[in-house]
């Protein structure tokens, strides 16, 4: 009994202690449910914002590039769906089991793959996903598919890959695209003062159209929400509610239709891989409208631009960019040479109309001609004897042209040359054109410091010396001569269409200038002039002596002149020598310009055969081929009857080279 | 029962079984295991997971076990407690030891003993066990003076030895918890303010040795991340960061069951056992946590009735560890949710998914109601 009541008094002691319990009960209750008020009622919004943004992944919706269709709507460059396959290095948990397993599906190396996720991951963090492969086939798709759920971190992604049906054909004019290089990130936002954003692994054009057009092509892209999970796996394919947060779809781009006629350009693509002795031309050809729009460009030889959208590879690219014959590059208007005897047209232009000769004016043309301590020789160990200017212009006799040179001196020459649309950049929609060189006296003392020399006058009234243009040039200037003084703007898009296929812009053909009726510093040509001048080029494709009479169109006339350019002077020993002994970087580059109809111009064709020694049988046959093309898709009624069995026969009439290369 | 009337006045033998026993004590708790259910439910169920789906049904199974245990308890004289806890003590320590040497290794700490169907936790126990034996040695010594020194020895080595078994599993958590509830329960039986005052400054004296030798990195790192959650948030912070997001975006009323985007989509870790109040505060808000805090709370302040009203000192103490127990598991596991304290291995009593604790905790619930249902003298 004792312990019992000494317990209870224990217990009764107790009492108060019990108590305290509740004050430290109490207390902790308090801070609990203040720091809840404080996280869920002070704090609540904004912890209810982190918890939308955790989940939310915000993904890209790519936009399709706009399509580039040609004048008919036939397309030229499109797009295919395609899968490409990413890591994401923040989620994957498993590298090196995911790299053995995804390696062994897309052929690639472990090590390798796991050495570019790390590498991905130092340089744009955790969570920028790292490709490994574009352009999976389907099977590969499944595939991998089935590793995803076991794989946190694996992305199989649909993408848009950009299809070029023409492969080579036009690939200087069509561009290519691929991956933004960080260097020009910053640029090019800044460039389109942020009206486009550019984001690393954006695709965007890196040439030609796809360059120039870049920002109606490329659309807008979307962005469409994703519910994910803490691995960064998809958790919900129908897309969520969020707080606030609206997807946008993506803007596909605007379509590009193109002056260029797709059939001729693939006849002027076909017609550079003639079957003849030079087999396959080095070089462009442009075929325009007369109104300026451009049917074809073509340039050889030509790179496939779809294997630049699936990634190239550094193999590919060196072997392009160290190629001798320059596949990247766009030889129509990036590269300028020496005209040659493509120049004697203008020259007989200038001379016409300064009334140094008349067209029944009589030259003597010999051999050569001794000119100061210099002897200038014509391209023929006979001379031509005595010729008028239509002659001169039909044979191509150098002589005749160097009297000109010497009676009309070099500013002259320029002034007309420059009227007629050479030596000045086009502007045409392609990118890094260069502007050409039409010299003057001003412009030697200018940028060498010397005198013009007379002698000089000599060799630039060939088309030699200092005077350097581009193929397009030359198609603008025989344009402006054909039609006797307007002087237009090429072009090559028509029309640009919104999504909803609409005409969003369209393009004119542009009259820059009419040099038979406004003075172009100080130049006026009269009509009559041209006609002259044309009546010698319609000779030089049909006259008995023309130096390109072997390609005829039945039913067609062509009017053109064929040229020379050199790439090296040769000594005077060497000068008769046959082009073709040269080696092959050494030789000349033919000319062929023309345009066609003769009596009613329609289209002009400039050829340039690099290093085909010849400006006829390098560059005539392939304007004949083309306006044989031309001819059979617009007149074929002017075509006779007979033309496909006369077609062959034509090839067989080569030239003697020797006697009639032109120079 | 006429006779027992007519001798005593006072009805003593009419109070039947479900008279004595503590009903409310008993609605409360079920009201604590529905909660825990229905969250635990969402916790399992998430998005992607079909292989936790499982756990639930374990959990309904420990529950009925709870139960049998917690009317084992109540029906069972605590005096058997009193009588027994050294052997229990000691039996519990050797398992301690016996984890040292054939323990499953989980989360990188040594905790768990495999007994085939069941993962046995001595430490979880352990709580248990020093609850008992330091209510006995409390219970054993002159109330009315406080504790000195010399009284202390004994009950420090007591709770010494499986502290440091604990520590050196390493399971801090459970250890500070043991440590805690030690405290307590000592705290509670008076000790000398000169003592008091000693151990404070030594403990201030202790802590940077402690931080410098003591802990590991990663145990160094999660204080560090409690102090600056910010300094990792993709790796130490994460856990703390994810967890008071959930808790603060359920706002008021919160998501809903199951909607709750952190616990569904895996944000949080450890949902279903140490972080499932988050799952709590995230899809039903601060009412729902209140009220389950409220829940709590009723419990605490039973508790201190019955301990109040126990027969003997012994039942007293009990329902002082009982309450030691309850309250610092509930404190420290809410606050590491919360982000008031650093995160350690604590679960919530009777909402957490597992074995060891909700049978432990059932447990001592059942000795609290073993106090309750011998609270009247006669």
């Amino acid at each position: 009994m004792n312990q019992i009541s000494n317990s209870e008094e224990e217990v009764k002691e107790y009492q108060s202690r019990f108590k305290a319990l509740y004050i430290v009960v109490g207390f902790a209750s308090l801070i609990i449910v203040s720091r809840l008020w404080f996280l869920q009622i002070y704090q609540g919004e904004e912890l209810r914002e982190y918890s939308e943004k955790n989940r939310v992944k915000e993904t890209k919706v790519l936009a399709p590039r706009g399509l580039i269709l040609d004048r008919d709507g036939k397309v030229l460059v499109d797009n295919l769906p395609g899968f490409d396959v990413s890591i994401t290095p923040q989620y994957a948990k498993k590298l090196d089991e995911t790299a053995t397993a995804v390696g062994e599906i897309i052929n690639t190396p472990a090590a390798k793959i796991i050495n570019d996720v790390k590498k991905g991951r130092r340089r744009d963090g955790p969570f920028r996903p790292i490709r490994l492969k574009d352009n999976l086939s389907l099977e590969e798709v499944y595939r991998l598919k089935l590793l995803r759920w076991d794989h946190p971190g694996l992305n199989i992604n649909e993408t848009v890959i950009r299809h070029y049906p023409l492969g080579p054909n036009g690939a200087q004019m069509f561009g290519y695209v691929g991956e933004i290089a960080r260097e020009q990130i910053e640029r090019l936002n800044q460039k389109y003062a942020n009206r486009i954003t550019f984001e690393q692994g954006d695709i965007i054009g890196q040439s030609g159209l796809e360059l120039t057009w870049e920002q109606k092509i490329r659309g807008t892209d979307g962005i469409w929400y994703l519910e994910v999970d803490a691995r960064g796996r998809e958790a919900n394919a129908d897309t969520p509610r969020f707080l606030g947060l609206k997807p946008r779809n993506a803007v596909p781009g605007s379509n590009l239709v193109l002056t260029i006629d797709k059939d001729i350009q693939e006849a002027a693509y076909k017609a550079m891989f003639r079957d003849d002795v030079y087999g396959n031309r080095v070089g462009g050809v442009v075929v325009m409208k007369s109104n300026g729009e451009v049917l074809a460009w073509v340039n050889t030889p030509s790179f496939d631009p779809n294997e630049f959208t699936t990634g190239i590879s550094n193999e590919v690219w060196d072997s392009l960019a160290n190629n001798k014959l320059k596949p990247l590059r766009d030889k129509i208007i990036q590269d300028h040479f020496s005209p040659g005897s493509t120049f004697k047209p203008i020259v007989a232009v200038a001379a016409l109309q300064e009334k140094i000769i008349t067209p029944t004016t009589l030259v003597h043309a010999p051999a050569f001609i001794k000119f100061g301590r210099r002897i200038y020789h014509d391209h023929t160990k006979t001379g031509q004897g005595y010729i008028t200017v239509l002659e001169a212009i039909e044979r191509s006799s150098n002589v005749f042209f160097y009297r000109m040179g010497i009676s009309l001196g070099i500013d002259k020459i320029a002034a007309y040359a420059r009227a007629l649309g050479l030596g000045e950049k086009s502007h045409i929609e392609l990118p890094h054109e260069v502007s050409g060189l039409i010299p003057s006296s001003e412009w030697k003392l200018r940028t060498m410091g010397e005198e013009w020399q007379p002698g000089e006058n000599l060799s630039n009234a060939i088309g030699q010396g200092f005077i350097l243009t581009t193929a397009l040039q030359m198609a603008i200037a025989y344009n402006t001569i054909a039609l006797e003084g307007k002087v237009v703007k090429p072009f090559i898009v028509k029309k640009i269409m919104n999504v909803d296929n609409n005409v969003d812009q369209e393009f004119q053909p542009v009259i820059v200038r009419d040099v038979s009726k406004d003075p172009f510093k100080g130049v006026t040509v009269d009509p009559k002039t041209f006609q002259v001048v044309k009546e010698g080029m319609r000779r030089v494709a049909n006259g008995n002596s023309g130096t390109a009479r072997w390609w005829k169109v039945p039913g067609v006339e062509m009017a053109g002149k064929t040229g020379t350019s050199q790439v090296r002077s040769f000594s005077s020993e060497e000068i008769y020598d046959k082009c073709e002994l040269h080696r092959f970087e050494l030789r000349h580059h033919g000319w062929f310009v023309a345009y066609a109809p003769a009596e009613a111009p329609e289209i002009v064709i400039a050829v340039l055969a690099e290093h085909a020694c010849h400006g006829n049988t390098g560059g005539a046959p392939v304007a004949r081929d083309i306006l044989m093309a031309y001819t059979q898709k617009y007149h074929p009624e002017k075509l006779k009857k007979d033309v496909q069995s006369r077609t062959p026969a034509a090839k067989s009439h080569a030239p003697i080279l020797e006697e009639n290369s032109d120079e | 029962m006429k006779t027992m009337e007519l001798r005593t006045h006072l009805q003593v033998e009419e109070r039947t079984f479900f008279k004595r026993i503590d009903l409310n004590l008993c609605a409360v708790i079920l009201a604590l295991n529905l909660i825990g259910l229905i969250n635990l439910y969402s916790a399992t169920h998430g998005v992607h997971i079909t292989d936790k789906s499982n756990l639930f049904w374990m959990q309904i199974f420990w529950l009925f076990s709870g139960w049998t245990i917690f009317f084992l308890l109540t029906f069972l004289d605590y005096k058997f407690f009193d009588r027994f806890a050294y052997v229990i003590y000691a039996s519990n320590v050797g398992a301690l030891i016996a984890v040292h040497f054939f323990g499953k290794i989980s989360y990188g700490a040594q905790r768990w003993l495999d007994l085939g169907f069941f993962r046995y936790q001595p430490s979880e126990t352990m709580k248990l066990s020093l609850v008992l034996v330091l209510a006995r040695i409390l219970s054993r010594r002159d109330s009315s003076k406080k504790m000195g020194f010399t009284d202390l020895l004994w009950p420090g080595v007591i709770v010494g030895i499986p502290f440091i078994i604990t520590v050196k599993q390493p399971d801090l958590g459970t250890a500070g918890l043991m440590a805690l509830m030690a405290t307590t329960m000592v705290i509670f039986s008076r000790v000398k303010t000169s003592i008091l005052i000693i151990f404070l400054v030594l403990g201030a004296i202790a802590a940077p040795l402690v931080w410098n030798f003591g802990l590991k990195d990663y145990q160094k790192n999660r204080v560090l991340t409690f102090l600056s959650p910010g300094r990792d948030p993709r790796g130490t912070g994460y856990n703390s960061i994810q967890s008071k997001i959930a808790v603060g975006s359920g706002r008021i009323f919160g998501k809903g069951f199951r909607k709750g985007t952190q616990s569904q989509l895996e944000f949080l870790p450890e949902r279903h056992t140490d972080f499932i109040f988050s799952v709590l505060s995230e899809e039903h808000g601060f009412v729902g946590s209140i009220f389950t805090l409220g829940l709590f709370v009723i419990i605490y302040v039973m508790s201190i009735s019955i301990g109040a009203q126990a027969r003997d000192p012994f039942g007293s103490m009990l329902v002082v560890g009982a309450i030691a127990y309850l309250f610092w598991h509930v404190f420290v596991n809410m606050g590491m949710v919360i982000g008031i304290l650093p995160i350690v291995g604590a679960p919530l009593p009777l909402l957490s998914y597992g074995g060891s604790s909700l049978l432990s905790t059932m447990s001592v619930l059942g000795l609290l109601s073993s106090v309750a249902y011998r609270r009247y003298l006669f």
